[in-house]
């Protein structure tokens, strides 16, 4: 199972728990319907799209209303903390949720309860909130982008709006050096997948890849484009990709999906994603085999 | 180190809110546990004391929400500072140009607007619930009519989200954009 978890800008939505469904641009959960739009419901749409175009069931969701006053997102830390053992899904995905150290570190520890430890992943504040803590090293994936990564390479840092100044004025140039700080100082999950004009993907301190083709600088702007980079990436280790085939095939696609969508400034996630199958069909196939001889070539003594 | 890390079962928020007496921080307490926040009263470390020395351990990232919930029932407090770490937030603002439109990044939080009509095209970045809520309400609006964020988000990404906003409406303001 993949389990995502996360909030959605819908103050009355109850703690929901459901397989996911796309109806257009609508995400159904458990009887709820919920507008494809940043967030967690486009992290989950992209996941949706990547597990069927793999012939995979559909992913879990735990997902909650909550427009900051934090209350959905502790019942969410509390349902997986009483459940997660029982659930004993493959993969997690922690999302937007108020970032709350003390009920993390929770969360993870019932992770470790389950009959195998989940692959867990974090993204937005769930990202935030284990750095905070203390216990970024127990997740197996971040995907933070430059700014976040400047959070996590700040040992002090408990929110990215604190992060040093010297930290959040570097440029791209200098992203081994903060992945290099980041692993250093304990912050940064095993793998580390980081998202801007070049994307990087890391490995216990070690930069594997790099990709910035093809270049469509109006991603940045678009509300969700981190977003579906997680959905897909979790779609892909729980449909048995290793995780660096995953981020790889993951942030080509989302770049191609842009490239497809003829992606502006004021382009909508939803159209991103409604890219997302034809992306896969042209060049998931090629993506792979690619990943994998780099990942021979990568092992070879 | 008074504060203690880690601990299971224990309130740890990372953020303090300094008073300068003890009456106003018990008055503090009480506003804000009616507006049901978690916090908790500590004795601020020597390096932060100011004031008086009692002080609210508050969940950091609720800055915003806090520092509404105090104001509107009048109790004064001094400031609210992270317990560890820079003490500033960040100042810093980049603008990218797309050509019809530009991006105002602060923090962690981008907003982008279109340079004619000045209309809210795009928000991304960020992590805080409050930020697909926040989203919602600005999204295919002017500027000048969008909800402000420190208004009605209660985090320090709706915070950084401000900054973008009110920057951007400087840069609408002296025709830049």
């Amino acid at each position: 199972m993949l389990l995502v978890c996360g909030t959605a800008p819908l103050k009355e939505l109850p703690l929901t728990e459901g397989e996911a469904g796309l109806d257009g641009d609508i995400l159904r959960v458990g009887g709820a319907g919920i507008p494809c739009t940043q967030g967690t419901a486009a992290l989950v749409s992209a996941a949706c799209k990547t597990l069927d175009y793999l012939g995979q069931p559909a992913p879990r969701v735990l997902l909650v209303g909550d427009d900051g006053t934090g209350k959905g997102s502790r019942q969410l830390y509390e349902r997986l903390i009483e459940d997660l053992p029982r659930l004993a899904p493959r993969v997690v995905v922690l999302h937007y949720m108020l970032p709350v150290m003390g009920l993390m570190r929770r969360v993870s520890e019932s992770a470790s309860k389950a009959p195998r430890r989940p692959f867990m992943i974090a993204d937005a504040a769930a990202m935030y909130a284990a750095k905070a803590a203390g216990i970024a090293r127990e997740f197996d994936l971040f995907t933070p982008d430059l700014s976040e990564l400047a959070f996590l390479a700040d040992p002090q840092a408990t929110h990215p709006a604190y992060v040093s100044r010297h930290l959040f004025e570097s440029d791209s140039t200098r992203i081994p050096e903060m992945v290099a700080a980041a692993y250093a100082n304990g912050s940064a999950a095993r793998t580390l997948v980081v998202k801007g004009a070049t994307d990087h993907i890391a490995q216990e301190g070690r930069i594997l890849d790099t990709l910035s083709e093809p270049d469509i600088p109006a991603l940045e702007a678009i509300g969700g484009t981190g977003d579906t980079i997680s959905g897909m990436v979790g779609a892909l280790v729980h449909a048995g990709y290793d995780e660096v085939t995953a981020a790889r095939v993951a942030v080509r696609a989302n770049r191609t999906a842009g490239l497809y969508a003829g992606a502006t400034p004021a382009t909508r996630i939803r159209q991103v994603i409604e890219a997302l199958p034809r992306v896969f069909a042209d060049h998931l196939d090629g993506w792979v085999r690619q990943a994998q001889i780099e990942r021979a070539e990568r092992s070879a003594p | 180190m008074f504060f203690k890390s880690g601990k299971k079962n224990g309130f740890e928020g990372g953020g303090l809110v300094l008073f300068e007496s003890v009456e106003e921080a018990m008055s503090g307490e009480r506003a804000l546990k009616a507006g049901e926040f978690e916090t908790r009263l500590v004795a601020p470390p020597p390096e932060l004391r100011r004031g008086c020395d009692l002080a609210l351990e508050i969940n950091l990232v609720e800055k915003p929400a806090v520092e509404r919930a105090l104001q509107e029932r009048e109790v004064p407090f001094l400031d609210i500072l992270p317990i560890r770490g820079d003490a500033e937030l960040l100042q810093v603002v980049k603008v990218t140009d797309f050509g019809e439109a530009l991006m105002v990044k602060a923090g962690n939080m981008k907003l982008t607007f279109d340079k004619a009509s000045g209309v809210v095209l795009n928000i991304s970045g960020g992590g805080c619930p409050d930020i697909p809520y926040l989203h919602a309400e600005m999204l295919a609006k002017p500027l000048e009519q969008a909800p402000r964020p420190k208004a009605i988000g209660r985090t320090l990404c709706a915070l950084m989200l401000d900054r973008a906003w009110e920057q951007s409406l400087e840069i609408r303001k002296n025709g830049n954009g």
